[in-house]
């Protein structure tokens, strides 16, 4: 069996706990306006031309976006990085894309990870099945929650999918007995007005369980604008400028009402 | 710490004094050596008398408001020079005084002095002309090609650190242990007694002679405080003036006594000769300790006090820069600094944890004076708590490169299998760069940087240079017959023995001219044995002796060798001849091929094996062909992996490489990959670089570039200490990080292919900066320059 993926990243320290592996699935459900990774949206490899520079002279090649590995592939790399695993108490991150859309592969991973001691995470959009998230909850440590928007219009209108699945999957999460970090992404004029910020907060609150470890805000930004001419898709977000520092630590500070550890960036 | 009018005031006076050149020295000792006292001398004891005649009639120099004082030149940063070792000719002082990067300010004066006294009297006659005329036909080819550089060149042997016992001692003490070693010389069985008791009478007459330094310091004090309108300092001349009557003569028992004691225990090192790298007091927190803690629970001493004493203190290293080079030696080692490298933590001698309050204090003090000398190093064993690590990652973000991090555990175990006892070991640590020595016990001299790739381009050449075009190897064979890559290899290894042997021969005449002609029992009154022994630092008096040879360009050479498996041998993508012609051309016309060899070839820094069982290889080689050779001081030649700045020297005499460089751009740098050649991240490059042995080293140097946000909360303190932590249980010696700065990002801008290893991170999620959008970047070099201190 075999997944697809679009990067790796190693000493990744924002996808959870100590420093991880995060593995990057290829293919998403979601349209978020504001994606920054815009090369993990489609479900199949893709062929994009890198151009590198030596002095005056351009060279191009064709370089594949998307490729198939096996869980033996993952076991190698986690393999190498182990060393750094166990100073800092890390592991290994399955993000996207959406990991939940490979859901049979991501459920094989992590059962063979955590056989092997990893200490697992999810980094999810929660739109899938509840089925499907019943089913790694067992094999799962962490899960890296977005809540995107609470209402399903608005949701509908900013990733181009109703959020019905995706707070009851959160419900289900925070139910488990398994660590949840609840991911917001601060994206101005679409989801930051006080208002809903303030229905937001009241709704962590009241779904508040012990499983409920952190609350990640993370602020809009333009990393993925370059990728998006690489891959030819049209970029929406122009003109939009990232949330302020100030503004971030006001929203801090607000979330923090909550009594959960609030942390900007990931 | 707070930095208080009177520090600031000396730090600015250091910042902006401008580096000049003294002829004092030069003339004080032509003075000396013309006498007709010094012509009727023994070695060791000419030696003696011309230190202290330099240090009865050199010029005291004390600065407005300072506490610790004494300069090696008659103002900061003014300084000398060494005629005995390398003599500057006016074409080299011209150049001083007129080259762009550390230059040197060369008054009219000081030309007329060298013109008329220095020059007429030394030509001829310094060690550097004693060592050239001395070294082998094959040893300055060698040389000449660039093959190796030759630290005693140009400087004294170095490369020793002050131990645990000369900040209890005082000088009346160690003449007392000089008078008991003559006592115990054996006339009838020892036939060196007699050359043994010309040493310690020598020794005996440098004690007395730093005693009276220090007297003509306390005299001056004296005189200035009577003219001292302002009662405070009045008040602290005065008791200055005490302190010098007192140390070093006597035990240091304060703090302030104690630093003052060091340092001029300092300038007695560095007015003697120029040793490498600069002498320094290494374990500083641990020294310092015992009597602070006395002095703040007696109240003698308050915070305050002690912030003024440690700046001041700190402000003298500052004052004095490492004395100028010339030729090659001024491209290897390119800087002002003489790395007078503090170490902080580690263990103490019954191996528990030696973090203590003034490793903190310490700490704060490199933070807040932000000066270059001294530098500064933590050594984090497995005992040393979390806290000190992130407190240090506080300075590290700042991105002034200090302090660096060692693995106190290597360093340990480095210097057992050297032979230590398990308390010299531990009382050890790393000075100039990287280089682990016993603290105290052992002389430890670096000799000259190795140049690994050069080494192997001469292999392809089949013995020749190809810069000059003369046969400077062994004649191995051409390209064409090595019919494998282990051929190769072998090729390249009788090759590497060749020059080692070269090496090491020359360095074992160099030595004896050291220990024949420039003794230095001062800095033998410092270092465990030599009184006992009765015999000089520079001639193997030392409890332990090791001469070391540093390999430079592990990462470039790694890559050249991996190349040419991958794309001639095992893929047979390119042949022999066309590699050869490319890099003949230096790749002009054959971009296509560079673009392979930079871009689809494997590296080393990536975790893969493939790539990274050259370095191995490589080591073996270089291990096999140095350790354990005797030098003539009854210890043995040793290998460490450093290259200070002699990468870029040597880079400039190595043509085109087989890993896709241009010629004569810089090489890799220490153990750290090519420029530009990982790809996936710090973890990768520190499992690469853990694949050699650093544990038969004497040190390595690996370096790691990062932006500022790599450091922004306690959590990403945590992740760096665990990263340093693993790179350490893996057997790693030292890592440093280089926190980028947004001029740095701007040059990465502008030459992407220069800094394709440069990883940043923005909001949440981290990326080599080449792979981002124009903009972006832009905005993060806003970012970085807003977040920079």
């Amino acid at each position: 069996m075999k997944g697809l993926f679009f990067s790796v990243k190693r000493y990744s320290i924002h996808d959870g706990q100590g420093i991880r592996v995060t593995f990057f699935m290829k293919g998403c459900p979601l349209r978020c306006r504001w994606c920054h990774n815009p090369e993990g949206i489609s479900p199949l490899p893709e062929s994009v031309v890198q151009t590198n520079r030596i002095g005056t002279h351009k060279f191009s090649h064709v370089e594949e976006v998307g490729r198939y590995y096996s869980i033996d592939y993952i076991l190698e790399i986690l393999n190498k990085e182990k060393v750094f695993m166990n100073h800092s108490k890390g592991g290994v991150t399955f993000s996207g894309g959406e990991p939940m859309l490979q859901a049979e592969f991501l459920l094989e991973a992590l059962k063979v990870c955590k056989e092997k001691g990893y200490h697992t995470a999810v980094d999810t959009s929660g739109y899938s099945s509840v089925e499907n998230f019943k089913s790694i909850i067992p094999f799962t440590d962490l899960f890296l929650f977005d809540i995107k928007h609470l209402d399903d219009v608005k949701h509908i209108e900013l990733t181009g999918a109703s959020n019905k699945d995706i707070l009851n999957n959160y419900l289900l999460l925070t139910n488990c007995e398994k660590d949840l970090y609840v991911r917001i992404p601060i994206i101005p004029g679409m989801n930051d007005d006080i208002d809903y910020l303030e229905r937001l907060r009241n709704f962590l609150i009241s779904t508040k369980t012990d499983s409920l470890k952190r609350i990640n805000l993370l602020p809009f930004h333009k990393i993925g604008s370059s990728k998006y001419k690489k891959f030819n898709i049209p970029y929406n977000m122009e003109g939009k400028e990232p949330p302020g520092k100030v503004k971030m630590q006001e929203l801090k500070e607000f979330f923090m009402e909550t009594g959960i550890p609030v942390k900007i960036g990931g | 710490m707070k930095i208080s009018d009177r520090v600031r005031k000396l730090r600015d006076q250091s910042l902006n004094a401008v580096e000049k050149i003294s002829a004092e020295r030069a003339l004080l000792i032509t003075q000396f050596y013309k006498s007709d006292e010094a012509r009727e001398l023994s070695s060791p004891m000419k030696r003696a008398r011309a230190f202290e005649f330099l240090l009865k009639n050199k010029k005291l120099c004390i600065n407005e408001g300072e506490l610790i004082v004494g300069e090696r030149g008659p103002a900061p940063k003014e300084t000398p020079t060494y005629p005995e070792i390398s003599l500057h000719s006016l074409k080299d002082l011209e150049i001083l005084n007129s080259r762009d990067k550390v230059s040197f300010r060369v008054e009219d004066d000081v030309k007329n002095i060298y013109e008329k006294e220095i020059i007429p009297f030394w030509k001829g006659k310094s060690n550097r002309d004693r060592i050239m005329s001395l070294m082998t036909p094959e040893w300055l080819n060698a040389y000449d090609a660039g093959i190796f550089t030759e630290f005693q060149e140009q400087r004294a042997p170095g490369h020793t650190v002050l131990g645990y016992r000369m900040f209890k001692t005082g000088f009346l003490s160690v003449k007392k242990e000089i008078r008991a070693a003559i006592e115990n010389l054996d006339f009838f069985n020892n036939n060196q007694a007699f050359e043994k008791l010309e040493e310690l009478n020598a020794m005996d007459v440098t004690c007395d002679a730093i005693i009276m330094y220090a007297n003509r310091h306390a005299d001056e004090l004296e005189r200035l405080s009577i003219d001292e309108k302002d009662n405070k300092r009045k008040k602290e001349l005065i008791e200055m003036a005490d302190i010098c009557r007192k140390v070093p003569g006597n035990p240091p028992e304060t703090v302030h006594e104690m630093l003052q004691h060091y340092w001029f225990i300092h300038l007695g090192v560095i007015i003697e000769l120029n040793p490498w790298d600069s002498f320094n007091p290494g374990r500083l927190d641990q020294h310092l300790y015992p009597v602070y803690k006395q002095e703040i629970e007696s109240g003698s001493l308050t915070a305050d006090s002690l912030d003024d004493l440690l700046g001041c203190f700190w402000v003298k290293f500052n004052n004095h820069p490492s004395p100028p080079k010339m030729g090659v030696t001024a491209s290897e080692s390119n800087t002002y600094t003489d790395f007078c490298l503090i170490n902080l933590g580690g263990v103490k001698p019954d191996g528990k944890d030696a973090v203590n309050e003034m490793s903190y204090i310490l700490l704060d003090v490199i933070k807040e004076m932000r000066i270059l000398q001294p530098s500064s190093m933590i050594q984090i064993s497995k005992k040393s708590p979390d806290r000190f690590v992130h407190k240090a990652l506080d300075i590290i973000r700042t991105g002034f490169g200090q302090p660096s991090c060692f693995n106190t555990e290597a360093i340990i175990q480095e210097l057992l299998r050297q032979g230590k006892t398990l308390t010299d070991a531990r009382n050890g640590g790393a000075s100039g760069c990287v280089e682990t020595g016993a603290f105290g016990t052992e002389a430890y001299w670096l000799t000259g940087y190795f140049n690994l790739p050069k080494i192997l381009e001469v292999t392809l050449n089949n013995g020749v240079d190809n810069r000059t075009k003369k046969l400077i190897g062994l004649k191995t064979g051409s390209i064409n017959d090595f019919r494998v890559f282990d051929d190769l290899i072998e090729a390249f290894k009788l090759q590497v023995n060749y020059f080692a042997g070269i090496k090491i021969r020359g360095n074992n005449v160099i030595e004896k001219t050291f220990a024949s002609w420039l003794p230095v029992p001062f800095l033998s009154l410092l270092v465990e044995d030599c009184i006992a022994n009765g015999k000089d630092y520079n001639n193997g008096g030392a409890r332990y002796n090791t001469s070391y040879i540093q390999g430079v360009g592990l990462g470039s050479i790694t890559d050249m060798l991996t190349s040419i498996r991958y794309n001639i041998y095992d893929n047979k993508k390119i042949s022999w001849k066309d590699l050869a012609i490319a890099l003949e051309a230096d790749f002009s016309g054959h971009e296509p091929l560079q673009y392979e060899l930079i871009y689809n070839t494997p590296k080393f820094g990536n975790d893969d094996d493939y790539a990274d069982q050259q370095a191995v290889t490589v080591f073996e080689i270089f291990y096999d062909s140095i350790n354990g050779r005797s030098n003539t001081r009854h210890g043995v030649h040793r290998i460490n992996m450093l290259p200070t700045t002699s990468h870029v020297y040597f880079g400039s005499v190595t043509g085109a490489t087989s890993d896709g460089r241009n010629a004569y751009l810089p090489l890799s740098e220490g153990i750290s990959p090519f420029q530009g050649a990982d790809h996936n991240g710090p973890t990768s490059v520190i499992k690469s670089a853990s694949k050699i042995d650093h544990l038969r080293t004497g040190g390595t140097l690996l370096n790691q570039k990062f932006s500022p946000s790599f450091f922004e909360d306690e959590e990403s303190y945590e992740k760096l200490t665990a990263l340093i932590r693993s790179y350490f249980s893996l057997g790693g010696h030292h890592i440093q990080f280089n926190v980028v700065n947004a001029e740095t990002l701007k040059d990465a801008q502008k030459y992407p292919e220069r800094h394709s290893d440069l990883i940043v991170r923005v909001a949440g999620y981290s990326d080599y900066f080449n792979d981002l959008g124009e903009d972006l970047q832009n905005e993060i070099i806003r970012r970085t320059e807003h977040e920079e201190v």
